[in-house]
């Protein structure tokens, strides 16, 4: 049986990053607003300090397939539950540099953004001042233009002083990394304790997130958060011209139908993908929103590398933020000036870590075991630095999202999530890991290793632009092909930067919801 | 810092809860072991196989609980599940996984050194984790053999190390949060 709801004006599939925003300003508006969240409620009591705990928080819906010498690592990167990716998120916010937004024009390579920065600037500025960064605008040589940060830095701990040092005595430079953690008191809001567990979510609400500001907005101004809901297919009118609503699942298995005059798909840049292809119909036998062939396509992910050394020095490594608590941008701004390499990268320093976990003190020495374990979890507890590279992904149309021929549990196909690093890629990564390695041995380290190389955030996918023969949406999110569709989060990410997207994607959504709502797409018959 | 030391804690992660007639006994994996409750769904070969090897692996784990603490997450919810493999892309059963692994662990073990990994002595043990490492395992037929040591390894760190007693046991603080006192 189809259970049908009563309309709503907009209806938003993910309560995390993007879907927050447009929940918040579109019910602040009068918009009867109804958010469909796959994952379970969270509350504060259900935080809990502690790395087994925080995997609750990591994507647990559909499997997801991965193929390729790069997988994106959609289980480790995805959220599941209320306030989703964020609410795992470690809040690093820099910002996307001027040249990001131009990389076909500036350097021949991937695609340029349907806008400047200079237009995204003031959407940095207001979600800055709505969450409450902390940070040294001045220090951030690199910064492109925008205000300063309402709070300041969070305090630098012992690893951070000694890889600071390092990094200066190369002539390289550091800067309090922004965080969208409190560092004083901000809007009600407590200020960090520094106790490293961000993983594991912020009982406390010192870090920004979903449910610390939008989504909180959001609930107040009247807004719906329908949990245990997974959205399985997007519903068009017969002329395949409008949205009229979704399909969707409940925990016990039920169909259900809500209709709305909106739709926002917010469900992660895989699931986004995914239920757009999956939603095939006969007005839009390639998928929805895809008359250019390129749902799915231009898949990117930050290749990462974290660098490890052991110190004589007391670190205190298992404090501070776990994003970390400095930053490195020498050199970002010239994307082409390594050899054979394209793009550019960063250096997120003094992540805090604890001893197990996945990026844990001891997964970073996978080779160490038996009865030389505990030795070596003792003194790095006390003795670890660790410095995380952040590096681009060239926008490639072979790297994509695809449907797989196995289905979930409803019958929805699987995604396949493939991603290949091409050589300038990996080029890049070989020259910063040289950086990084010579950082260390500058800064004193004893000792030094390198974790595994993996894929931080997931982008692309639904590529925004200004031709819908190049494009997925327009500069808004809003589908080239069906007007009251919108899609929001890091998969309309035209090219990757090489800074964590938390900041651009709020930033975006911003910006989009305000357009939408001068704008409503109209109720046309046509 | 002292401070910091003695925050409270809300360590939920590791209770595992055994039902009862009336209630639920709440324990923790150190203590599911020593009362010898029943696996839910680990039989008893596959169980004294892990155990050896995670122990060999992670010294402490066994009497930490590390296999009634993965058997109780293998047989809940996989969207509740707290092992750390739900991080690394492989399908859902994870009973799968962990089954297959340790079928193909006993069968390296029975070909290489006659037996089982349980009846193993500490060196023969030892060559069986080398082999792991190193993925040399002519025949294997289960998942590889170096991310099943990198799982079960990490397996046994979680509950040897991720709790407030096992960082207390590096002479680090665990400093959980405090609880809020109001909703966000």
């Amino acid at each position: 049986m189809v259970t049908a709801a009563d309309k709503v004006d907009l209806l938003v599939v993910g309560s995390g990053a993007a879907g927050s925003v447009f929940a918040a300003e579109a019910s602040a508006a009068g918009k009867r607003v109804l958010l469909l969240e796959a994952g379970p409620a969270r509350t504060p009591d259900d935080l809990v300090s502690s790395q087994l705990w925080a995997r609750r928080q990591k994507w647990g819906g559909a499997h997801v397939e991965e193929e390729g010498n790069h997988r994106v690592g959609h289980n480790f990167n995805a959220g599941w539950g209320t306030g989703g990716s964020t609410m795992h998120h470690y809040g690093v916010w820099p910002r996307l540099h001027e040249n990001d937004f131009r990389t076909s024009t500036e350097f021949g390579q991937g695609m340029d953004w349907p806008f400047q920065y200079a237009e995204l600037r003031p959407f940095y500025d207001r979600i800055q001042g709505a969450v409450g960064l902390s940070g040294d605008a001045t220090e951030e040589r690199w910064r492109p233009p925008g205000e300063a940060y309402p709070m300041p830095p969070v305090p630098v701990f012992g690893q951070g002083r000694l890889l600071a040092a390092g990094f200066a005595r190369l002539g390289l430079h550091t800067a309090p990394l922004p965080l969208a953690i409190n560092s004083v008191p901000y809007r009600g809001r407590p200020a960090c304790l520094y106790d490293g567990w961000c993983d594991a979510g912020c009982p406390i609400g010192a870090l920004g997130n979903a449910q610390t500001v939008f989504l909180n907005s959001a609930l107040a101004s009247g807004a719906t958060v329908q949990n245990d809901s997974t959205v399985t297919r997007l519903l068009t009118r017969r002329d395949g011209r409008r949205i009229e609503g979704v399909e969707y699942r409940t925990g016990d298995g039920e169909l259900h139908r809500q209709y709305a005059d909106v739709v926002v798909l917010a469900a992660f840049t895989v699931q986004n993908a995914r239920l757009l292809l999956a939603s095939a119909n006969d007005r839009h036998p390639q998928g929805l929103a895809n008359s250019s062939g390129l749902v799915g396509r231009y898949l990117m992910t930050h290749p990462t590398v974290s660098l490890y050394g052991m110190f004589d020095e007391e670190t205190q490594p298992g404090f501070g933020p776990t994003g970390g608590q400095l930053l490195n941008q020498d050199g970002y701004d010239n994307k082409l000036a390594v050899k054979d390499a394209y793009g550019s990268f960063q250096w997120i320093i003094a992540n805090a870590v604890k001893p197990n976990g996945l990026l844990g003190i001891a997964n970073n020495r996978a080779d160490i075991y038996g009865a030389q374990l505990r030795p070596f979890l003792q003194r790095a507890v006390n003795h670890l630095g660790v410095m995380t590279l952040v590096a681009e992904d060239v926008p490639l149309p072979e790297n994509r999202v695809e449907l797989s021929s196995k289905r979930d549990a409803f019958g929805v196909p699987l995604a396949r999530a493939v991603h290949n690093l091409d050589k300038a890629g990996a080029a890049l990564v070989a020259h910063a890991l040289e950086q990084g390695a010579a950082v260390l041995t500058a800064a004193g380290a004893r000792e030094q290793w390198r974790g595994p190389q993996a894929g931080m955030h997931i982008l692309g996918g639904t590529v925004m632009g200004s031709d819908p023969a190049t494009s997925v949406t327009n500069s808004y999110g809003q589908s080239h092909d069906i007007e009251n569709l919108f899609i929001a989060g890091p998969g309309l990410f035209p090219g990757s930067g090489a800074v964590n997207p938390t900041f651009t994607i709020h930033a975006l959504a911003l910006r989009a919801v305000e357009q939408l709502l001068r704008d409503w797409p109209s109720h046309g018959t046509q | 810092m002292e401070s910091l030391h003695k925050r409270r804690s809300l360590l939920k992660a590791l209770v595992l809860s055994y039902p009862l007639v009336s209630g639920a006994l709440l324990l923790s994996p150190a203590q599911a072991r020593q009362r010898k409750l029943p696996l839910a769904v680990l039989d008893d070969g596959e169980a004294a196989d892990l155990e050896s090897v995670i122990e060999a692996l992670v010294p402490g784990s066994a009497e930490a609980g590390a296999v009634h603490f993965i058997d109780y997450q293998l047989a809940r919810p996989a969207a509740d599940s707290l092992l750390m493999l739900r991080y690394l892309g492989v399908e859902q059963p994870h009973l799968n996984f962990y089954r297959a692994g340790l079928e193909a662990l006993a069968q390296h073990s029975v070909r290489r050194f006659g037996k089982r990994p349980s009846a193993l002595p500490a060196a023969e043990l030892d060559t069986l984790i080398t082999d792991l490492i190193a993925d040399d395992t002519p025949g294997w037929s289960g998942p590889p053999a170096s991310f099943l040591y990198f799982v079960w390894r990490s397996d046994g760190v979680d509950v040897t190390y991720g709790t407030e007693d096992g960082m207390a046991s590096l002479n680090t603080p665990y400093m959980a949060h405090i609880k809020p006192e109001q909703v966000w």
